[in-house]
């Protein structure tokens, strides 16, 4: 039985490798790119959107309104698992990790605070922006509901204020693609307001707003997803 | 080659003795604590003095302030993290050694619960 199974897998994988071998060759030569789109961004994303991260430009200018769409689905996964998960009763309180824990989280959570927020506002200039940062912006609450439990955070930082700071994360993206439509006649176009020279943190027109939202809505919708995750372990492991 | 890039390339080589040392300990220690012990190694001595090691090599001022600090925040969380694993572990009677000569931290334990 296991020989059979065994040699079928061998047959399907092989079949598969060659299957991936032959599209290979439709591969098109890197040459063939010269014309490209890939060639006019390298060339022309500074003097075109004034970010020195062309990920950043890409992803919150060239192809802004496709952002938009993940963040909805996003959005969209944290609805349905609060939807499924979410209960009646109030979370449990637990007694949270030892003191040491708790006394040395509570020097360095400030300082991971502030270094979600520095790689959220300088998104369009060094590696990261709104998605990563927004997700440790999302730790620090998964690490107040760890050591502190998850009574502390229910008290300091509310599901209302959550979904709040993850509304508001929404609507500033789609309010800075209404802005501009009446600025300069389509969505989701960069905004030249606070516009300096390409390096400096105001540059980039609408991008670090954007990543301002898309970092909010993150971190408050990954807190969300994990307050409506931990709730029935907590009662049971009420002192670990 | 200045002498600065040899001083970096000295600590660095002593960051990848102790992570050599860690892995050693963690295949022929027998249960969770005394592995625990030799994890930490990696991060408090290993982690730390390759940042350092690193920060010596770039030399510049806020690049290498930057290194040091991703140095420090090793050197603060990585006792933190071993000691709620040992912890925890130790309140749920993981592994604990069923041949024993001294056991302290229970004491400890009693008077935390207070």
């Amino acid at each position: 039985m296991s020989r059979i199974k065994h040699i079928s897998i061998v047959i399907i994988l092989a079949f598969l490798g060659l299957i991936m071998l032959l599209d290979l060759n439709k591969i098109p030569n890197q040459f063939e790119y010269a014309n490209s789109i890939y060639h006019h961004i390298t060339n022309n994303a500074v003097g075109e959107t004034g970010s020195l991260n062309f990920v950043t430009a890409i992803l919150y200018d060239y192809r802004a309104y496709d952002s938009m769409g993940e963040s909805t689905i996003i959005f969209g996964a944290v609805s349905g698992i609060v939807l499924l998960l979410s209960r009646k009763t109030l979370p449990v309180s637990s007694h949270g990790l030892s003191f040491i824990v708790k006394r040395t989280y509570g020097m360095l959570t400030p300082f991971i605070f502030l270094f979600s927020v520095y790689i959220i506002a300088h998104g369009h200039l060094s590696p990261g922006g709104g998605f990563q940062g927004g997700v440790i912006l999302g730790a620090i609450s998964i690490i107040f509901s760890i050591v502190y439990g998850s009574e502390f955070d229910y008290k300091r930082y509310t599901p209302t204020t959550k979904t709040l700071l993850e509304t508001s994360g929404a609507l500033l993206f789609i309010g800075i693609g209404l802005i501009g439509i009446i600025y300069s006649g389509s969505f989701l176009s960069n905004l030249n307001i606070l516009n300096s020279e390409p390096g400096s943190l105001l540059s980039a027109g609408s991008i670090p707003f954007i990543n301002l939202g898309i970092g909010f809505k993150i971190g408050a919708g990954l807190a969300i997803i994990f307050y409506s995750m931990i709730q029935k372990t907590f009662k049971e492991e009420a002192s670990l | 080659m200045g002498l600065r890039i040899i001083i970096a390339y000295l600590i660095m080589s002593a960051a990848i003795l102790f992570a050599v040392i860690t892995a050693v300990g963690l295949i022929r220690f027998p249960d969770v604590y005394t592995r625990i012990h030799a994890s930490a190694v990696v991060l408090t001595m290993s982690a730390v003095m390759l940042s350092i090691g690193v920060a010596i090599y770039v030399w510049e001022f806020y690049l290498s302030i930057k290194i040091l600090l991703v140095g420090l925040i090793f050197l603060i969380t990585n006792p933190l993290a071993t000691h709620a694993i040992a912890r925890a572990s130790y309140r749920r009677k993981i592994a604990i050694p069923q041949v024993k000569s001294i056991d302290e931290y229970s004491g400890y334990l009693s008077r935390d619960q207070e």
